[in-house]
C-alpha cells in the first residue's frame, strides 16, 4: 500500500514519475481533443489514422538506417508516423467524397490496408541486419519501460500545443459539430476546421504512441469524452471534464502499472478509463442509469398517487396494486382500501385541481399556459391566484369526497 | 413583355432570363448544382427583391433547399454567380442570416438554448472574445421576440419541434442581418409556433429587411409572402404574388400533378 | 527423334555425356544445410567444411526469441537436406514451422541433446530451460559435437572429414574457454555484476562467477515494466555499478531509461559496450564467427568492469 501511495505522490522514482507525468498530460490532451471528435461524430476516423501510423514508423526506421543514422531516433519515427497517418486521413476523405462508399466502409478499408502494410514492413525489418531493432512493436501497445526524459518532453510539448489549439478553436469547432450548414453560412470554412480537428487528433495519436500505443490510443480519445457526456449538458464543460477524466485515467493507470511487476501501462490506462465510464453510466446524477431509474420510480409514484386520488374522489374502485401500495404508504387509504380522512381531503384537492384545469383549458386563451397541463402539474404552479379565483367562480364551491 | 405574354411563355415552360436587378437583396444567375452528375438545380436565374418576403415553392425534389444552400455556399455549385446586395457572397456574408432545416441538427447535442443563440453572435465575438452581459441581454431579447425567453437555460433536447424552430429563428435574429434565408421554417411546427414565426418575419420585413423562405404549404403562400419563386430544377416563374403565383405557373411547376380543384382553393393572383 | 539429322543426334548425345561428367568427377555433392541461428551456422561451417553449404535464417542483430519465418526462409528450407536448430525453446515462433519441415527432411535440435546437469532451469516455467548455452565455450563444445553427429547421420560418407574438422574446432573452443576463464578472473570482486537487456547470460554468470541481471527475462517476448526499471535503478545505485551493457539484437531504450534513472539519483552509469547476446556480429567479420563473438563479449566485459585484458582480445583480431 505504501508503494501505491509513493507512486501517487510521484515519489516512486524518476522513471515512474516520468511515465506518470507523461500519461497525465497525454490523457488530458486526448480527452479534450477527443470530445470534439465525438461531438462531430467522426470518432472512428481516429482509429483509421492510428492504425495508419504503423507503416510510417517502419518506413522512417528503414530510411534512417539507410541514411546511416540511428534507426531509433524518436523524432524521426514520429514524423514518419504522422505522415502516413495524414495520408490515411486523406484517403478516407477522398474515398468518402469521390466514391459511393459510406464513411464507415472507407474507415475500415483504410485501417486494415495501412495496418497490413505496416505489419509487412515490420516483418521485413526483423530480418534486416543493419540498425538495431528500435523496438518498433512497442508502438503497438506502448512500452513505457523505455521512457526517457526526451520522450516526456515531446509528450508535454505536443500535448500542450494540442490543448492550446483546442481552446483557440473551441467556438468554430463547436459550431461545426452542432450545425455545419449554419457554420458554413456564417463564413466558417467547415472543411478547414474538420481538417484542423483531425490534425489535432493525429497529433495526439503520434505523441501517444509511446505510452498507450497505436491500437489503444483511440480508446483514450473516445472513452473520456463519452464519459464526460454523462456529467454535463454543456459542450464547453464537456471538453474540460473529458480532459480531466483522461488525465485521471492516465494518472491512476500509470501509477498502477509502475508499482506492479510487468504490467503494461497502455492497457491499464484504458481499463481505468473504461471503469470511469461504467461508473458514470450507472451513477452520474444527470444522465446515469441509476438516476434515470430513480427519476422513473418517482414519476411513477406521482402518477399512481394522482390517479389513485382521482379515483377516490370519483368513488371508483382501485384495482392496480401499485396504486394501492402508493396510497397506503402515504397514509391515504387504510389496509382494506378505504380512504382515510387525510386521503379524502387529498382526493378532494386533487379533484378540484382537475376541475380547475378543465375550466382553464375552456376559458383561458393562452395556449402557452394551458399547454402545460400534463396531469401532474398543480394549477397554482402555472396560473396566478386571481386567475384561479376566476376559474373557481365558474366551477362553483369545493366539493368534499364522500366516505 | 406584357404580363399576358409573360404568363403564356411561362406556361409553355420557356426559360426567360430577367434583367439582373442591382437592388436585389439576393440575385443568382445561371446557378447550377448537381448531385452525382444529376442536376438538382439547373441554370437558375432569380432575383429576390430587397425589403420583401419571398417564398420559394415547388414539389419535392425541386431543388428548393439546394438552391438556398448553394446560394449561401453551404454546398458547392457547379456554375453560376451569386450576388448579395450587389456584392459577391464572400464580402456580404455579414448581412445574411441562415435558418437551416431543423432535421439537419442532432438535438441531443450538449448545449442550452441561450448557447445556441449566442452562436449567432460568432461574428461579433470571434475566436476569443468574452461573452459579456451585453451579449447575453441581446440574446435574451432575441429569445423574447420568439416567445422563448423562459427557456433560456433549457437543454435543446428537451424542446418540442416548434420550440426548436423558434430557437433557430432567435439565433438568426441575433445576427442582426439584412437578409434572412429560411429553409422550411414551418415544417412540423404547431399552429401557435407558425403564427409566432410569421409575425416575427413580417416585422422584419416591416423594418426594411429582406426575407426568403423555402415554403412547403401552397395554401398559405399568398397570406404570408409578397413574392414567390416557382422552382422545379429550373426557374418557372418569379415575381409578386399577383403576377407570378398563377394557375398556369403552378401547373408548370408541379407538372400537372395539382388537380384543378386544388388550384382553385388557393388564393392566387389573377393575370 | 526421327526427324533429327544423324549428326545432330551425335552432338546431343555427346553433350549429355559431357554434362554428367562434372557430377561424376565430384565424388560427393554438397550437403544443403539450413541453420536457424548464426552460431549454429558457424559451427556447421567449421565442422562441415567444403562438404556443406550452410544458410543461416537469422543474421546479425536478429532476435531469435521473436523471429518468424519469411517466404524465402520457407523456400530455402524446402530445398535443404538438413535443418539444424537450437531447441530449448529459443526459436519460440518457429516451432510449428520446424515441426512441418520434419516430415520431409532431417531436422535436428542440437541443443536438445545436452545433458540435464549442464542446463539451468527456467525461472518461470517448470519444464523449461534457459536456452543461452552458447555463452559458455565448454558447454557450446557439446553442441558442436551434436552438430557433428547430425552431419554424420545425414551424410555418412563424410564421417571422417566431419570428425577431423570437429576436433580442430574443439581445440579452438578450448583455447577460447581458457582465455575466458583467465581474463574474467581479473575483474575485481565488487565489480562482478553484469547488467544486460535480457537474461541471456545466466550460463556465463554461473561459469565465471558473475551476478547477472537482465531487464527483460529469458525471452525478449516478456514485457519489462516500469517497476522493474525502478528496482534495477535502486540496485545500480546501492551496489555502485558503473557500467551496463546493451545487446546487438535487442532495443536499448530500456537501458537508456535505466541510466537516466540512475543519473536522477546522482549515480553515473556508462554503457560498457555492446554485447553479442543472441546473435553474432557482421557476416564476414571476426565477430561474425563464434570464436570472435565470445572473444568480443569477454574482452568487452572485462575491460568495462575494470579487469585486465588486451585491447584487441584473444588473438588481436577484434575490431578496434
Amino acid at each position: 500500500m505504501s508503494a501505491f501511495w509513493q507512486a501517487l505522490t510521484f515519489q516512486a522514482g524518476y522513471n515512474a514519475t516520468l511515465v506518470t507525468l507523461g500519461a497525465v498530460l497525454l490523457g488530458f490532451a486526448a480527452g479534450a481533443v477527443g470530445s470534439f471528435m465525438v461531438l462531430r461524430k467522426r470518432a472512428l476516423v481516429s482509429d483509421a489514422m492510428a492504425h495508419a501510423t504503423l507503416p510510417g514508423v517502419g518506413l522512417a526506421f528503414i530510411l534512417m538506417v539507410a541514411l546511416g543514422g540511428e534507426g531509433r531516433n524518436l523524432a524521426g519515427l514520429l514524423a514518419g508516423s504522422a505522415i502516413t497517418a495524414g495520408l490515411g486521413l486523406l484517403c478516407v476523405d477522398w474515398i468518402t467524397r469521390h466514391t459511393r462508399l459510406a464513411e464507415d466502409a472507407a474507415i475500415g478499408a483504410v485501417l486494415s490496408v495501412f495496418f497490413g502494410i505496416g505489419i509487412v514492413i515490420l516483418t521485413m525489418i526483423q530480418t534486416m541486419d543493419g540498425g538495431r531493432q528500435a523496438g518498433l512493436e512497442g508502438f503497438l501497445l506502448g512500452s513505457t519501460a523505455g521512457m526517457l526524459y526526451a520522450d516526456a518532453l515531446v509528450i508535454a510539448g505536443g500535448g500542450a500545443l494540442a490543448v492550446l489549439a483546442v481552446w483557440l478553436l473551441r467556438r468554430p469547432m463547436t459550431m461545426v459539430a452542432f450545425d455545419a450548414g449554419f457554420a458554413q453560412a456564417m463564413g466558417i470554412n467547415v472543411r478547414r476546421i474538420d481538417l484542423a480537428m483531425m490534425g489535432l487528433v493525429m497529433g495526439v495519436t503520434v505523441i501517444g504512441l509511446k505510452i498507450v500505443g497505436l491500437i489503444l490510443i483511440v480508446a483514450l480519445l473516445i472513452i473520456p469524452a463519452v464519459t464526460a457526456r454523462f456529467w454535463t449538458e454543456r459542450s464547453g464543460a464537456m471538453l474540460w471534464i473529458a480532459g480531466a477524466l483522461g488525465a485521471l485515467a492516465g494518472y491512476l493507470g500509470a501509477v498502477l502499472s509502475t508499482i506492479a511487476p510487468a504490467m503494461p501501462t497502455g492497457p491499464i490506462i484504458v481499463l481505468i478509463a473504461a471503469g470511469l465510464f461504467l461508473f458514470s453510466l450507472l451513477f452520474a446524477p444527470l444522465r446515469g442509469v441509476a438516476a434515470a431509474v430513480i427519476r422513473h420510480q418517482r414519476f411513477q409514484a406521482r402518477v399512481h398517487r394522482r390517479q389513485g386520488l382521482l379515483a377516490l374522489a370519483r368513488l371508483e374502485p382501485i384495482h392496480d396494486p401499485l396504486t394501492l401500495r402508493t396510497l397506503r404508504r402515504a397514509g391515504l387509504i387504510r389496509a382494506d382500501g378505504v380512504a382515510t380522512d387525510a386521503g379524502r381531503a387529498e382526493a378532494a384537492r386533487a379533484a378540484r385541481d382537475e376541475r380547475r384545469w378543465d375550466m382553464a383549458r375552456f376559458a383561458h386563451q393562452d395556449t402557452a399556459l394551458t399547454g402545460r397541463y400534463d396531469g401532474l402539474t398543480p394549477i397554482d404552479a402555472v396560473f396566478t391566484r386571481d386567475q384561479i379565483a376566476g376559474f373557481d367562480r365558474l366551477i362553483g364551491p369545493p366539493q368534499g369526497v364522500q366516505s | 413583355m406584357s404580363t399576358a405574354q409573360l404568363s403564356l411563355a411561362t406556361a409553355a415552360g420557356q426559360m426567360i432570363a430577367p434583367q439582373p436587378d442591382p437592388d436585389a437583396a439576393l440575385s443568382v444567375r445561371g446557378l447550377t448544382v448537381s448531385y452525382a452528375d444529376k442536376p438538382a438545380v439547373f441554370s437558375v436565374d432569380a432575383s429576390f427583391a430587397a425589403g420583401a418576403m419571398t417564398a420559394i415553392v415547388g414539389p419535392n425534389g425541386a431543388g428548393k433547399s439546394t438552391l438556398l444552400k448553394a446560394a449561401l455556399g453551404v454546398i458547392p455549385r457547379l456554375s453560376g454567380e451569386v450576388m448579395v446586395f450587389g456584392q459577391p457572397l464572400a464580402q456580404a456574408r455579414a448581412r445574411i442570416a441562415y435558418v437551416p432545416q431543423r432535421a439537419s441538427v442532432d438535438w441531443d447535442f450538449p448545449t442550452r438554448v441561450i448557447d445556441v443563440v449566442l452562436m449567432g453572435m460568432y461574428r461579433k465575438l470571434g475566436l476569443l472574445g468574452r461573452v459579456r452581459i451585453g451579449h447575453r441581454n441581446a440574446a435574451r431579447a432575441c429569445l423574447d421576440r420568439v416567445g422563448m425567453a423562459d427557456f433560456a437555460t433549457r437543454q435543446i433536447g428537451q424542446l418540442s419541434g416548434g420550440q426548436q424552430q423558434r430557437v433557430f429563428l432567435a439565433r438568426a435574429l441575433a445576427q442582426d442581418a439584412d437578409l434572412y434565408m429560411l429553409d422550411e421554417p414551418f415544417a412540423g411546427v404547431d399552429a401557435a409556433t407558425e403564427a409566432a414565426i410569421i409575425a416575427v418575419l413580417k416585422s422584419l420585413r416591416d423594418e426594411g429587411r429582406s426575407v426568403i423562405a423555402v415554403h412547403h404549404d401552397l395554401a398559405t403562400v399568398a397570406d404570408y409572402f409578397d413574392r414567390v419563386l416557382l422552382l422545379n430544377v429550373r426557374r418557372i416563374a418569379e415575381g409578386p404574388i399577383a403576377t407570378a403565383f398563377t394557375p398556369a405557373a403552378l401547373q408548370s411547376t408541379y407538372g400537372g400533378r395539382l388537380a384543378s380543384a386544388q388550384i382553385d382553393q388557393l388564393k392566387l393572383g389573377r393575370t | 527423334m526421327p526427324f533429327l539429322h544423324p549428326n545432330r543426334r551425335t552432338l546431343l548425345g555427346g553433350l549429355a555425356v559431357l554434362l554428367t561428367l562434372p557430377r561424376a568427377a565430384l565424388s560427393q555433392e554438397q550437403l544443403n544445410v539450413v541453420a536457424t541461428t548464426g552460431m549454429i551456422a558457424d559451427a556447421t561451417r567449421q565442422v562441415g567444411g567444403d562438404r556443406v553449404r550452410v544458410r543461416a535464417l537469422m543474421g546479425p542483430g536478429v532476435d531469435p526469441h521473436a523471429y518468424r519465418q519469411t517466404r524465402s526462409d520457407i523456400a530455402a528450407t524446402a530445398g535443404s537436406d538438413l535443418v539444424l536448430w537450437h531447441g530449448l525453446y529459443l526459436e519460440a515462433q518457429l516451432e510449428e514451422f520446424l515441426a512441418d519441415m520434419t516430415r520431409s527432411r532431417a531436422v535436428v535440435a542440437v541443443a536438445n541433446t545436452l545433458p540435464r546437469e549442464v542446463l539451468i532451469a527456467h525461472d518461470d516455467y517448470a519444464d523449461r530451460f534457459d536456452p543461452h548455452v552458447w555463452m559458455v565455450p565448454h558447454i557450446w563444445a557439446l553442441v558442436v559435437d551434436a552438430v557433428r553427429d547430425a552431419l554424420i547421420a545425414a551424410d555418412p560418407d563424410g564421417a571422417e572429414t566431419y570428425t577431423a574438422n570437429a576436433a580442430v574446432h574443439q581445440t579452438e573452443i578450448a583455447a577460447l574457454a581458457a582465455y575466458a576463464t583467465q581474463t574474467l578472473a581479473t575483474v575485481p570482486a565488487a565489480a562482478r555484476v553484469l547488467v544486460t537487456a535480457h537474461d541471456a547470460f545466466n550460463y556465463f554468470g554461473n561459469a565465471y562467477g558473475f551476478d547477472v541481471v537482465g531487464i527483460q527475462g529469458i525471452s525478449t517476448n516478456s514485457e519489462a515494466g516500469v517497476q522493474r526499471i525502478t528496482e534495477l535503478v535502486d540496485m545500480l545505485v546501492s551496489r555502485q555499478i558503473g557500467a551496463v551493457f546493451v545487446e546487438s539484437s535487442v532495443s536499448d531504450r530500456a537501458m537508456r531509461a535505466l541510466i537516466e534513472g540512475a543519473g536522477a539519483q546522482g549515480h553515473e552509469v556508462t554503457i560498457g559496450g555492446t554485447l553479442f547476446s543472441d546473435a553474432m556480429g557482421e557476416d564476414g567479420s571476426y565477430e561474425g564467427t563464434y570464436v570472435g563473438m565470445i572473444d568480443h563479449n569477454v574482452t568487452t566485459i572485462t575491460r568495462a568492469l575494470g579487469g585486465t585484458v588486451a585491447d584487441r582480445g584473444m588473438q588481436g583480431r577484434l575490431a578496434a
